[in-house]
């Protein structure tokens, strides 16, 4: 029983760092045409306790890609400089899409464990009715 | 009767070593995007009632002490998937780790169903229905 309540605690920071990932995604996407926004990017790592190696996932430090910014040429913007160039954002609207699905199958991944984990549980304590 | 007895043994055990697995695979999936982290995974059941641990006592004759089966026996190892590997050093498969805890279900759903089935067995032999 025991591993099944930890289970249920894995699978639910699984969830938690893959939403933290979509929100970051998110950030991203809504910023890809903000002149000089570096694109957030975030790692995962193992989550180690006193008592086992590791019970979870977490997201890492977060860190700002250092991917050269987009010349972007608009004589017109208020930004540009002598030769008609401003920087805009590092961000390729592709990458950040791909990134979301990941997250989002891995999330659903997370979200069946956790079910499963569930359902047992539940099976389990079906046996006290009988 | 005592025949009846080592089947819930059996049960609760096989149940255990599904719950077991289980949080190994939630753990797998919770870290499939962790760089360098490797898929685990327990030895199976039956491999673990088989094996003959140095602590095993030998039985010769029907009077002989048999030794029980310890759910310890099954161990944790890393699953080496060929092919499955990342660039960023992590192994799990998304795919894998269904078909796996979709067989750790019907082995927890199992062992559930001859529990209850042996619990209700022993309560028809009590004279109750």
């Amino acid at each position: 029983m025991t591993d099944l309540l930890s289970t249920m605690n894995a699978s639910a920071s699984g969830m938690a760092a893959q939403a933290a990932r979509l929100r970051l995604v998110s950030e991203n996407m809504a910023n890809a045409d903000t002149p000089g926004f570096h694109r957030k990017i975030v790692s995962f790592e193992a989550i180690n306790s006193m008592m086992s190696d590791d019970i979870g996932v977490q997201t890492g430090n977060l860190q700002l890609s250092q991917a050269p910014l987009n010349r972007v040429y608009d004589p017109g913007h208020p930004m540009a400089d002598a030769d008609g160039y401003y920087d805009g954002s590092n961000i390729d609207v592709m990458i950040e899409i791909a990134d979301a699905r990941e997250a989002q199958r891995s999330y659903e991944a997370n979200l069946r464990m956790f079910d499963q984990a569930r359902q047992m549980v539940s099976s389990t304590l079906e046996l006290l009715r009988r | 009767m005592t025949q009846t007895v080592n089947v819930f043994q059996l049960a609760s055990q096989l149940a255990a070593h599904a719950t077991k697995r289980q949080s190994l695979i939630a753990l797998n999936v919770a870290n499939a995007d962790t760089p360098g982290y490797k898929a685990r995974d327990l030895t199976p059941f039956a491999d673990s009632f088989n094996s003959d641990s140095t602590m095993s006592l030998r039985t010769t004759r029907p009077g002989h002490l048999q030794s029980s089966f310890q759910p310890q026996n099954a161990e944790v190892v890393t699953e080496s998937n060929f092919g499955a590997e990342s660039p960023n050093g992590n192994s799990v498969s998304l795919e894998d780790q269904m078909v796996r805890a979709s067989e750790v279900r019907m082995q927890h759903d199992l062992a559930m169903g001859i529990y209850a089935k042996s619990l209700q067995i022993l309560r028809t032999s009590m004279g109750r229905s």
